[in-house]
């Protein structure tokens, strides 16, 4: 009970912290915006007393940058390499790393990223001899940017008016974002970014000089080239159902109304298309059971010559794929920074808008949160498919349902343009999902039962079987 | 815990494949959400701690803090058994010695100052590295002075050496002193005249079985592991 009512307070400070993280966040990018602006001013490049919106928007980049690139991504894709250890202990009923302790407590395993840290940097940095020497170095560095960029489009909260920070005088009009970059190109450009990461992966194959490496690296071009086609036909429907290829406009658009006050979430409206694009980005993110490409154990892949903190490069890039990836499925599907399901104009009423925008940044980060556990807990699910297996799976189920996915979407958005008739369709599959998986099949094995016991049935199940 | 699932045909829901990843997810996500709200049970006997709704699903015995019980019959390290007036009960008699199949007991025996028949190891020492934990030595003292009864394995150790036993680091656990024993029955120089008395008054009766309670290491009773044992067979049958 001790442990119980720790933890439960454990995750709402968790979520506290979330919070006051996102209030961080909108005060670093309009405090950026507004020096920026001062600065312009000073230089004498502005009038003073004016706002240059130039100036403010490339201040609230570089704050986003700062705070979105260096600290989300960055800090969620180095603890998540403390995840792995330590809810795949909790998922296999085991404890986990808890070896290093601060003052007596193991702090959840966190201490260990600094053990990491310090092992992959002082570790020796080994490269075979017949390497190809630029494309060699090149690789890490080209699996790990691509990431990076990717979460460029993610919008992590609301826009909000620099007013609400400084006074209407300091900036009234000039709209503050968590979002690096407002793009109308959009999901265009996450398709081109991701499909850039494919050669991170085959150079570093190509590169070593080693066959294994080179077939691990094939394995992984054609794993994700064949996903990457999938993964674009399954946001397809999202994108014909919001009018818009930007993210943070679809975000927007899932905060409206459909069949009463439920939002038209792109899980709601999409649920077919949410499944396509989960299995085909965890295919992109290389991890099991996709993770053909690397299969440490077992069949050798493409980063076997890499060492060090080049080795660490790629490594990290895993992860911070998964937050990534995480980002862009709360984004699309599930209605990114809008804080619950229900309506939440009376929240927008009761707090100041840059708290209401903190809630929303907070929100985002819970759901990225809970996304990046889901597909830990995936990884731990499933075996590793075989080669035909990936190849059966895109080509002849994902990609047709794609497909199929797309005209029913496209006929349901002629029919009623009100989206009404997608959000049944969509219930009506979510139903039918659900009906699937509560439908009975074999009888779980009884919990707690004694080990004679089950020993017993099985021997007699099988002697049945035998007559 | 293993258990068994009739080997039948995927049915349609199997075959379609998502329903059962998810159905894979929830059980997971219970596993998960039980062992993150509830503290691990610590009894070092895994199949009596509690499951279900409100503990933890964990089966980890934090090994060097926590220890499983060995089996009952377990044969730890060896101990040279000693009398309650320090020395050891061994003669040097050189029956373990000779009856070990890995010879790894040596021996040198010395004379007690002043007594014309007694004798006593001047060295005793038993190489780990070389024994075959049979039990041989046990069997073949007369003297019930080597026992393997301290419920410990080897301790590690960074050189061959430290695997060397001698006699005293052997000498340990509790004293025994039998009626029979001759250095009671007859007036040893080894043993100091006042302490004579109190050694014959609690010498007990010489042990027809084995696994003699009162003599066993502290914490370390093979009747109790048994008891245990039974019990556990017990509550499992009556489950």
């Amino acid at each position: 009970m001790k442990r119980f009512f720790g933890m439960s307070l454990t995750l709402a400070l968790l979520v506290g912290f979330l919070v006051v993280l996102g209030a961080g966040f909108y005060w670093a990018a309009a405090g950026l915006g507004w020096g920026f602006n001062a600065l312009s001013i000073l230089f004498g490049w502005n009038p003073a007393g004016s706002i240059s919106p130039a100036a403010v928007s490339y201040g609230v980049a570089v704050g986003n940058v700062l705070t979105l690139l260096m600290v989300v991504v960055m800090i969620s894709g180095s603890l998540l390499t403390v995840a792995e250890r330590k809810w795949s202990a909790l998922l296999q009923n085991r404890i986990g790393a808890n070896r290093i302790t601060v003052a007596g407590h193991p702090l959840g395993g966190i201490p260990y990223l600094l053990a990491d840290a310090l092992k992959m940097l002082t570790k020796e940095r080994a490269a075979p001899d017949v390497r190809s020497k630029l494309l060699f170095d090149l690789a890490p560095v080209l699996s790990f940017a691509p990431v990076f960029c990717l979460f460029a489009i993610v919008p992590v909260g609301p826009a909000i008016d620099l007013g609400a920070f400084f006074g209407a005088a300091a900036g009234a009009g000039r709209a503050v974002s968590l979002q690096v970059a407002q793009l109308d190109a959009g999901l265009l450009y996450l398709f081109a970014i991701a499909s850039l990461s494919v050669y991170g992966t085959s150079l570093a194959g190509w590169a070593s000089n080693n066959k294994l490496a080179l077939l691990g690296g094939v394995r992984a071009s054609s794993q994700m080239i064949s996903y990457e086609v999938s993964m674009g036909l399954s946001l397809v429907g999202v994108m014909m159902a919001y009018k818009t290829l930007r993210l943070e406009e679809m975000v927007v658009a899932q905060g409206q109304g459909v069949m009463g006050s439920i939002p038209a979430i792109g899980l709601l409206l999409q649920p077919i298309g949410f499944l396509i694009f989960f299995t085909s980005g965890f295919a992109e993110t290389k991890r099991a059971p996709f993770d053909l490409p690397e299969g440490e154990s077992e069949i050798v892949g493409y980063f076997i010559e890499y060492s060090g903190m080049k080795f660490g490069m790629m490594f990290l890039a895993e992860f911070m794929e998964i937050a990534v990836f995480a980002g862009v499925i709360t984004a699309v599907f599930l209605g990114g920074w809008h804080p619950l399901v229900v309506n939440t104009e009376w929240l927008r009423a009761s707090v100041t808008p840059v708290w209401f925008a903190a809630i929303c940044a907070g929100a985002f980060l819970v759901k990225m949160i809970l996304l990046m556990w889901l597909q830990l807990v995936i990884r731990w699910l499933l075996p590793r498919f075989r080669y035909d297996q990936i190849q059966k799976l895109c080509w002849k189920i994902l990609l047709p349902a794609a497909l199929v996915n797309i005209f029913v979407t496209g006929a349901a958005i002629l029919i009623d343009p009100s989206l009404q008739l997608l959000a049944w369709i969509g219930l009506a599959t979510i139903v039918v999902i659900g009906v699937l998986v509560g439908a009975s099949g074999r009888p779980a094995p009884a919990h707690g039962a004694s080990p004679d016991h089950g020993g017993h049935g099985g021997h007699g199940a099988a002697h049945a079987a035998g007559h | 815990m293993p258990y068994q699932l009739d080997n039948r045909p995927l049915d349609f829901r199997e075959r379609i494949y998502f329903p059962e990843v998810i159905r894979g997810i929830g059980t997971l996500a219970g596993h998960f959400l039980r062992n993150l709200f509830f503290s691990r049970d610590a009894n070092p006997d895994i199949l009596e701690r509690p499951r279900g709704l409100g503990y933890s699903d964990n089966v980890t015995l934090q090994y060097p803090e926590e220890k499983a019980p060995y089996p009952p019959g377990y044969r730890g390290l060896h101990r040279l058994v000693p009398r309650e007036d320090g020395n050891p009960r061994c003669v040097a008699c050189y029956m373990c010695a000779t009856a070990c199949p890995a010879q790894c007991i040596y021996i040198e025996a010395g004379e007690v100052a002043g007594d014309p028949i007694e004798k006593y190891p001047v060295k005793f020492v038993i190489d780990e590295l070389r024994c075959v934990v049979c039990g041989f030595c046990v069997e073949a003292c007369p003297k019930d002075a080597i026992r393997m009864d301290t419920g410990e394995h080897a301790p590690p150790s960074l050189e061959r050496s430290g695997q060397l036993q001698d006699e005293k680091a052997l000498l340990r656990g509790p004293p025994v002193s039998y009626q029979s024993d001759p250095w009671l029955r007859r007036p040893s120089p080894s043993i100091p005249a006042d302490k004579l008395a109190a050694m014959r008054a609690s010498a007990r009766p010489y042990h027809a079985d084995a696994t003699d309670e009162y003599a066993q290491t502290p914490g370390f009773s093979v009747r109790a592991l048994a008891a245990e044992a039974r019990e556990r067979a017990a509550r499992a049958v009556a489950k």
